[in-house]
C-alpha cells in the first residue's frame, strides 16, 4: 500500500490563495481526516491528490511517485463524492462495474467482483435497479462500492456522509472505517464534521485557511491542541476561553481573571503579569464545593446522558457539562473545579499552546 | 368568502376559454379543408354545420378517380399546380435532415463548451448566439449568390445546411444549459473510474440529456417545418417545402383557400407525430435545471 506525500502545495483560485503551501506525508494503511471549516481548502486538497484540479505549485507523490502530469485514470486512486456522483442512465451493477468494464476485465471477473461489493455492502437485491429508485443511504452504498471494486492504491472520501440523516451516519461510519480495515487501502477522507473525524480517524490533519492548524492522532488534538482554533474547532461542547493573566500563588503558579482562580501546574512558569487565554473543556469540569470558578447558573440543558450547565462568570458564559444526578436549578450560585493537568493555556497574542 | 371549489371552477372555465381561443383558428382552418369553395365564403361563416367534402385533399395529393397516384398535374388558373404530394415529401426531408444534423453538431459543440475551459470562451459564446441576432433576410441574398456558385441552389442538400445553420445558435445554447444542469462530478467519478473523454459523453452524459435532445429537436423541427424565407429564395422550384408550395395558390385571379387549408391541414400531422414521439422526453427536458432531482 502506498504514501501520499504533499511537498509545498500551493493552490490559487485566480486571485484567491486556497492552499498556502503545505507539506505532510500520509503513512500506508492509514485512515488520514482531512478536517476544518467549510472553505479551510480540504476539499481542494483532495482534488488534487486525484487529479480533478491542477495546482499552482508544488508536487503530490503517491507511493513515491510524483503525480503532478498524471491523468487521474492512472493514479490508481478510487473516489467517492459528496453527492454520489452515481450514473443514473445505468442500473446499480453497472455503477459498479462501470471502471471494470472500462479496463477490460472479463465479464466473470466483474460479475465476481461486484459481487462481492455488493455483498459487503449489502445490496446484493438491488443490483438491478436504478440509482433514482434507491434511497439517499443505499446510494451511498453503490458510490461505495463502486470505489471499492477498483482495488486501489489509494481512496478518497470527499464529505460522503453529509447528506445522510444522523443515525444513518453513525452507522455508515462504523462501516467506512471497517471496510477500510478490511480493504488496508490508504484512506484520505473530509469532513467539517469533528466527530467523523474523531471516531473514524488514525490520523486528524487539521485545516484552516489552506494552511495546516495540527496534525495528530485524534486523542493528540483533544488533549493537547496545538492553538486556540484547534481548541475551539474540536470538542462537543466548544472548549470555554477565558482571558487574564498568569499570577504566582503562594509561590506555585495561577491562572487570574474574574471570579476565577485556577490552579496551574508547576511546569508552567509563573510569570507574574503575563496576558493569556486559559481553555477549560466543559467536560473537565466538574461541580465542587471548594471550586474556584465562581458563577451563577442562567441554564441547565438536559441532554439525556447528562446535563450542560451555562454558568455566567463575570461577563462571560462558560458551558460544564455534569453527570444528570447533579442537583441545580436556574439562578443558583455554583462553584466548579478542574484538575490542573487538564487547563490548557494559549498566549493571548500569538494564540499558541503554552502549556 | 369565496371557497376553494367555486375558485377552482371559475380557474378552469377561464382555462377551458382560453384554450378554445387558441383552438378555435386551427379548427377553423381544418373544416376550410374540408368545405366546397361555396360553403368557404358562407356569410355569416357555417362553422359548425357544413357538408363535408374531401375534394380538396384529392385534388393536393392526387388521389380522386380518375388520376393515377403522382400523375396528377391539374394546373391552376394562373399557372400553379393542385398536386402538392411531393412538397410534403420535400419538407419531411428537409426537416428530418437539418435536424439531424444541427442536433448532433450542437450536441458535442455544447457539451464542449460546458465542460472544458478555453481562452474567450465566453465571447464565442457570445458570437454563436449573435448570429440568431441577424435578420434572416439580410443574409439571403449573399447566401443565394455563395449557392449559385458552389451549385448548391436547388438542391436538398443547401437547404438541409441553410437549416442547420439556423437552427444552431439555439441549439448549441439550449444543449449547453441542459448539460450545464449535470453535476461535473459526474464526469469526473467516470474520469476517476478510468473512462476516456469520448467515452462519458456517449455512455453517461447523453443518455442524461435525452430530455434536452428532444426539446432542441422538436424546436429545429419545428422551425425547418414552418421555414419561408430561404426555401423561397434558394430553390427554384424543382424543390419547394409546404410553406412555400402553399403560397402558389395564391394566384392572379384567386386564391384556392380549400386546397391551401387542406395542404395546410395535412403538413400538421408530420409534425404532431414527431412531437408525439418525443413527448414523454420533451415535458422532462422543458423543466430540466427547474427541478433538482
Amino acid at each position: 500500500m502506498a504514501t501520499v506525500e504533499y511537498r509545498n502545495i500551493v493552490k490559487n483560485f485566480g486571485a484567491v490563495e486556497v492552499l498556502r503551501g503545505l507539506s505532510f506525508q500520509i503513512e500506508p494503511e492509514t485512515f488520514t481526516v482531512l478536517l476544518g471549516p467549510s472553505g479551510c481548502g480540504k476539499t481542494t486538497l483532495l482534488r488534487l491528490t486525484a487529479g480533478l484540479e491542477i495546482m499552482t505549485s508544488g508536487d503530490v507523490l503517491i507511493a513515491g511517485e510524483r503525480v503532478n502530469d498524471v491523468h487521474p485514470r492512472d493514479r490508481d486512486i478510487a473516489m467517492v463524492f459528496q453527492n454520489y456522483a452515481l450514473y443514473p442512465a445505468m442500473k446499480v451493477f453497472d455503477n459498479i462495474a462501470f471502471s471494470l468494464q472500462v479496463r477490460k476485465l472479463s465479464p466473470d471477473e466483474i460479475r465476481r467482483r461486484v459481487g462481492e461489493a455488493a455483498a459487503t455492502l449489502n445490496i446484493t437485491d438491488y443490483l438491478d435497479r436504478y440509482p433514482k429508485e434507491l434511497s439517499g443511504g443505499q446510494r451511498q452504498r453503490v458510490a461505495m462500492g463502486r470505489a471499492m471494486v477498483r482495488d486501489a492504491t489509494v481512496f478518497l472520501f470527499d464529505e460522503p456522509l453529509s447528506n445522510l440523516d444522523a443515525k444513518l451516519r453513525a452507522h455508515m461510519r462504523v462501516e467506512i472505517r471497517q471496510l477500510h480495515d478490511r480493504l488496508g487501502s490508504t484512506s484520505i477522507y473530509v469532513t467539517h464534521d469533528q466527530i467523523e473525524a474523531m471516531t473514524m480517524a488514525d490520523e486528524i490533519v487539521l485545516m484552516h485557511d489552506g494552511e495546516i492548524e495540527q496534525i495528530g492522532t485524534p486523542d493528540e488534538v483533544y488533549d493537547r491542541p496545538a492553538n486556540r482554533f484547534v481548541a475551539d474547532f474540536i470538542g462537543t461542547p466548544s472548549m470555554n476561553f477565558l482571558s487574564g493573566e498568569v499570577v504566582a500563588d503562594n509561590g506555585s503558579p495561577a491562572f487570574r481573571a474574574e471570579n476565577v482562580q485556577v490552579s496551574l501546574p508547576d511546569s508552567v512558569p509563573a510569570t507574574s503579569g503575563r496576558k493569556i487565554t486559559c481553555g477549560l473543556r466543559p467536560a473537565d469540569l466538574s461541580l465542587s464545593e471548594t471550586g474556584s470558578i465562581n458563577g451563577k447558573l442562567i441554564l441547565a440543558e438536559k441532554t439525556g446522558a447528562d446535563i450542560h450547565l451555562h454558568v455566567a462568570v463575570g461577563d462571560r458564559n462558560i458551558v460544564a457539562v455534569v453527570p444528570r444526578s447533579a442537583n441545580v436549578a436556574a439562578g443558583q450560585t455554583v462553584r466548579l473545579a478542574i484538575d490542573p493537568a487538564k487547563v490548557h493555556l494559549f498566549d493571548a497574542v500569538t494564540q499558541h499552546r503554552v502549556n | 368568502m369565496v371557497g376553494p371549489r367555486y375558485a377552482s371552477t371559475v380557474r378552469q372555465i377561464i382555462a377551458w376559454l382560453l384554450v378554445a381561443l387558441f383552438v378555435f383558428p386551427i379548427y377553423h382552418w381544418v373544416t376550410v379543408a374540408f368545405k366546397t369553395p361555396k360553403e368557404i365564403f358562407d356569410k355569416p361563416p357555417n362553422v359548425w354545420r357544413f357538408t363535408p367534402t374531401v375534394e380538396n385533399f384529392e385534388q393536393v395529393f392526387g388521389i380522386s378517380l380518375g388520376f393515377g397516384f403522382g400523375d396528377v398535374r391539374e394546373v391552376l388558373p394562373g399557372g400553379g399546380n393542385f398536386y402538392m404530394a411531393p412538397r410534403v415529401w420535400d419538407s419531411i426531408v428537409i426537416a428530418v435532415f437539418s435536424t439531424i444534423l444541427a442536433v448532433t453538431v450542437a450536441t458535442l459543440a455544447s457539451y464542449a463548451l460546458s465542460r472544458m475551459r478555453f481562452r474567450g470562451q465566453q465571447h464565442f459564446v457570445n458570437w454563436v448566439l449573435s448570429t440568431r441576432m441577424m435578420p434572416p433576410v439580410a443574409v439571403a441574398i449573399p447566401m443565394f449568390f455563395l449557392f449559385k456558385n458552389v451549385g448548391l441552389l436547388d438542391t436538398y442538400t443547401g437547404l438541409i445546411l441553410v437549416h442547420s445553420l439556423m437552427n444552431l445558435p439555439l441549439a448549441v445554447l439550449l444543449m449547453k444549459s441542459f448539460f450545464d444542469d449535470i453535476p461535473k462530478e459526474i464526469d469526473e467519478s467516470a474520469t476517476i473510474d478510468g473512462a476516456s473523454r469520448w467515452l462519458i459523453f456517449r455512455r453517461i452524459i447523453l443518455p442524461m440529456a435525452k430530455g434536452g435532445l428532444a426539446a432542441t429537436a422538436v424546436l429545429a423541427f419545428i422551425f425547418s417545418w414552418t421555414e419561408f424565407l430561404f426555401v423561397l429564395t434558394l430553390s427554384q422550384g424543382s424543390i419547394q417545402t409546404v410553406p412555400v408550395a402553399s403560397s402558389t395558390f395564391v394566384t392572379s385571379i384567386g386564391t384556392a383557400w380549400g386546397n391551401m387549408a387542406a395542404l395546410g391541414t395535412a403538413s400538421m400531422v408530420p409534425a404532431f407525430l414527431f412531437i408525439l414521439l418525443v413527448q414523454k422526453h420533451l415535458v422532462r427536458g422543458l423543466t430540466l435545471g427547474s427541478l433538482k432531482q
